[in-house]
C-alpha cells in the first residue's frame, strides 16, 4: 500500500488506456451531472485532472490524490457518456479514479462497511445471509436448493431482499408470477450480492468473487432464464457477467412479454394518473423505455402521463453508484426531490418506478417534501400485481 | 517504532439467530463468518499510521481456536508487515488469562516499543487481555485511548473517562495500549490488496513450540452458563401536542438513565 499523494505507476495503469485525452473539456457533462449544482462534481475538471495525472506538465504541480476525493458524489447516472460529442466516457475515468482509492484503502467509512459487508456476508447492510429470503415467507416459494434444476430464476437482489419496504416489490412480483402460473424459483441464502454497486464504486476484485460465485450457482443449477426487480442486478447479470446460454430480463420485460401474449388477466381497474421514472440503470445504460410504459398502459384504468424529463433525458433519483451508502458533504439537496416536484406538477397521483434503489430515494422524498397524501411512489410490480390480485400486499 | 497489534477473530452477529448448545456452555457459531474485532481494527490502522510516520515495522499476533487466516489478510493487506498465529482447538476452551498466557509467551523475546490491543472484544467484552498482558511483560499500560502523541521515549495518551471527560497520561515506552474505537477511521483493505498480502511474512507457532503444556493453564473464569434473555415489549403511548410530547420523552428517557439533558 502506497502512502504518497501521487500516483504509482501501478495506479498510472488503471487509467491510462481511458479516454480523458480525447475530452475537448466542452463541458456537456458537467452541465448534466445532476449532483454538480449540489456537491460541486465536476466531471470535466476530473477528465482534465487525470490528464496531468498521467502528463504532468512541467509548469503545473503534480496533482495530490486529495483533489479527487468528489468521485464518491457521482451517482453513474451515465447522463455524461450520454451527452459526451467525443465518446470519452468520463463515468469510466470516475469510476477508474474510485479503483486507484479502494487499492489505497481512502474509502468513505460508509462505503467501507458496505463493502466489507457484501464481502463478508453477501449483501451492504450487515445481516445474515440467512435472512435473505425472509421476504418469502408464507409465499410458498421454490428454493433452487431444494429444485436441483430450475428453468426460470427470480434473481431477487439486496436491497428487494433486505429493505423491508423494498421486500414488497419481491412479493408482489412473486404473488403476480403465482397468480399467472409462472414456474419460477429464487436462490434464496444462497444468492451472493449481484456487484454492480461493488463494480461502480471501483472495487473489482470483489465484484469478480461475487460475480464467480453467483455464475456458479447459476450453472449449478441449469439455470435457463433470469428475471430481476432490480436494474442493478439486470445491468451486472446482462453486461458484466458474459453469461452466454442464459437469458436475462428486468421484471419489466418480462410482464410486458406476458401482456403481448394475452398471459395476464386482471382482475381490479387501478384509475389514478400514473408518471413513470425511467431508473437510470434501465433507461440511461440499458436503452430499455417501452415496457414498463407498455404495462402501464394496459393496466386498467390507469392514465399513464409523461414527464417532462424521460428515457434518456430522465432525471436521477440520486441513489445509484454507492449512494445509497454515502452523502455527500455540504450536499444541499438531494435529486430526487426534483423529481418529485416534477411529478406533482404533472399532477400524477402515482409515479411508478421499475427499481427498488429509486423507490426508497423517491418515497423519502415524498416524505421529506410532505407531500405524501398527494403522490404515492409504487414499483410497476406492484400496480401489476394490484390490477392481477385484486389489492395490495 | 516496532508496534506489536493484538488481534481476535470475533463472529459477526448482527442480525444472526444464535443458539445455545446443550451443554448451555457455549454459543453455536456454526457458519457464522467471522472477522477482525472492531477495537482491534481501530489499533491495528493506529500502529500502521505510526509506522507510515516514523518507520519501523508492525506484527499482528493472534490466538485463537478456529482459522484465522481471513483475518490475518486483512490485516496485512491494511499494512501490518507480518503476522503470527498461534491456532488450536483446546484454545476454545481457554479463558482471558489463558489466552494471555499464551500472548505473553509469544511476545516476551520480540523486541517492540508499543503493544496496541483493542479496548475489548466483540464477542465475550471482558476487556481483559491488554492490561493482564501488559502485567505479565512487567510495562506501563493505559486503556481507553482516543489519542496517541509519541514524545522522546514516552507516549502521551488521551482515555476516555465516563460522562465526557478525558484524561492525558504520559507512559514510558515500551508500553502497552488498548484502543478506543473512534481513534481514527481505518481504511478499507480491498480485495487485490489481500490477494497481494498472500506473499506476505505469516508465522505459525502451536502450543508446544511455545512451551506450553496444557495444566498451565487453569482457568479463572468458569462459564456457569449462556441464555437467550427473554424478549420483553413495552410500548408507552404519549399524547398531546408536540412541546409535551417531547418533555414526556424527556422523562421517560431520564427515568431510563439518560444524562446530559
Amino acid at each position: 500500500m502506497t502512502t504518497s499523494s501521487f500516483l504509482e505507476k501501478e495506479e498510472l495503469k488503471i487509467i491510462k488506456d481511458l479516454n480523458f485525452n480525447i475530452c475537448l473539456q466542452c463541458g456537456k457533462c458537467t452541465a448534466s451531472c445532476p449532483l454538480f449544482q449540489r456537491t460541486g462534481l465536476n466531471p470535466r475538471t476530473l477528465m482534465r485532472k487525470t490528464l496531468y495525472f498521467v502528463f504532468p506538465l512541467k509548469t503545473y504541480p503534480p496533482l495530490s490524490l486529495s483533489e479527487i476525493d468528489d468521485v464518491w458524489d457521482c451517482t453513474t447516472c451515465n447522463n455524461c457518456v450520454i451527452r459526451c460529442p467525443r465518446d470519452a466516457k468520463p463515468v469510466e475515468t470516475i469510476l477508474a479514479l474510485r479503483t486507484i482509492l479502494v487499492e489505497r484503502g481512502n474509502v468513505p467509512s460508509t462505503i467501507r462497511e458496505a463493502l466489507e459487508s457484501i464481502y463478508k456476508l453477501g449483501n451492504p447492510f450487515g445481516i445474515s445471509n440467512f435472512k435473505r429470503a425472509d421476504w418469502a415467507r408464507d409465499l410458498n416459494i421454490k428454493k433452487a436448493s431444494s429444485e436441483g434444476k430450475i428453468d426460470l430464476l427470480y434473481f431477487t437482489g439486496c436491497i428487494t431482499s433486505y429493505d423491508s419496504r423494498a421486500q414488497n416489490i419481491a412479493r408482489s412480483m412473486a404473488t403476480a408470477l403465482k397468480i399467472s402460473e409462472i414456474d419460477f424459483s429464487i436462490l434464496a441464502e444462497d444468492e451472493s450480492c449481484c456487484g454492480n454497486e461493488v463494480h461502480s464504486l471501483g472495487e473489482r476484485g470483489l465484484f469478480e468473487i461475487l460475480m464467480e460465485k453467483n455464475i456458479e450457482l447459476f450453472q449449478r443449477y441449469a439455470v435457463n432464464k433470469i428475471i430481476t426487480t432490480c436494474p442493478h442486478c439486470f445491468n451486472a447479470l446482462r453486461n458484466m457477467y458474459r453469461l452466454e446460454d442464459i437469458e436475462v430480463q428486468h421484471h419489466t420485460q418480462f410482464l410486458a412479454d406476458l401482456i403481448d401474449k394475452n398471459a395476464i388477466a386482471f382482475s381490479k381497474n387501478i384509475e389514478k394518473r400514473i408518471a413513470f421514472h425511467d431508473p437510470c440503470y434501465l433507461a440511461k445504460h440499458n436503452n430499455i423505455f417501452e415496457e414498463p410504459r407498455r404495462i402501464l398502459e394496459n393496466v386498467p384504468g390507469a392514465i399513464l402521463l409523461e414527464l417532462e424529463h424521460s428515457r434518456r433525458n430522465s432525471l436521477c433519483c440520486g441513489c445509484g453508484g454507492g449512494r445509497m451508502w454515502y452523502e455527500s458533504p455540504g450536499e444541499v439537496s438531494r435529486p430526487s426531490e426534483d423529481r418529485i416536484k416534477e411529478t406533482m406538477d404533472a399532477g400524477a397521483e402515482i409515479l411508478a418506478v421499475a427499481c427498488p434503489f429509486c423507490l426508497s430515494e423517491l418515497e423519502d422524498a415524498v416524505k421529506r417534501m410532505g407531500c405524501e397524501d398527494k403522490l404515492q411512489v409504487m414499483d410497476v410490480a406492484e400496480i401489476m400485481c394490484e390490477a392481477i390480485a385484486g389489492s395490495r400486499i | 517504532m516496532n508496534i506489536i497489534v493484538c488481534v481476535k477473530s470475533v463472529p459477526i452477529t448482527i442480525g444472526a439467530e444464535l443458539m445455545v448448545d446443550g451443554s448451555k456452555k457455549r454459543v453455536v457459531l456454526d457458519g457464522t463468518p467471522f472477522d477482525i474485532n472492531e477495537w482491534d481494527e481501530y489499533a491495528l490502522e493506529e500502529a500502521v499510521r505510526l509506522k507510515e510516520r516514523l518507520g519501523g515495522n508492525v506484527t499482528v499476533v493472534t490466538v485463537s481456536s478456529r482459522n484465522v487466516d481471513d483475518v490475518i489478510l486483512k490485516c496485512l493487506a491494511k499494512g501490518a508487515d507480518r503476522a503470527i498465529k498461534i491456532v488450536d482447538e483446546s484454545i476454545q476452551e481457554y479463558d482471558a488469562y489463558a489466552v494471555t498466557r499464551i500472548l505473553h509467551a509469544v511476545i516476551k523475546n520480540m523486541n517492540y516499543d508499543l503493544i496496541l490491543c483493542g479496548a475489548q472484544a466483540g464477542d465475550d467484552g471482558y476487556a481483559l487481555i491488554g492490561v493482564m498482558l501488559a502485567s505479565l511483560l512487567e510495562i506501563p499500560y493505559a486503556t481507553m485511548a482516543r489519542k496517541l502523541e509519541l514524545i522522546n521515549g514516552y507516549v502521551r495518551v488521551t482515555r476516555e473517562l465516563e460522562e465526557g471527560f478525558e484524561e492525558v497520561v504520559e507512559v514510558k515506552l515500551p508500553a502497552l495500549l488498548t484502543i478506543q474505537t473512534g481513534i481514527n477511521e481505518p481504511r478499507y483493505a480491498s480485495i487485490m490488496s489481500i490477494r497481494r498480502a498472500k506473499q506476505k511474512d505469516i508465522i505459525s507457532l502451536d502450543l508446544k513450540s511455545l512451551g506450553i503444556i496444557e495444566s498451565d493453564f487453569e482457568n479463572r473464569i468458569e462459564i456457569q452458563e449462556f441464555f437467550i434473555p427473554e424478549k420483553k415489549k413495552e410500548c408507552i403511548m404519549l399524547h398531546g401536542d408536540v412541546d409535551e410530547i417531547v418533555t414526556k420523552v424527556v422523562e421517560v428517557l431520564m427515568q431510563r438513565g439518560a444524562r446530559g439533558f
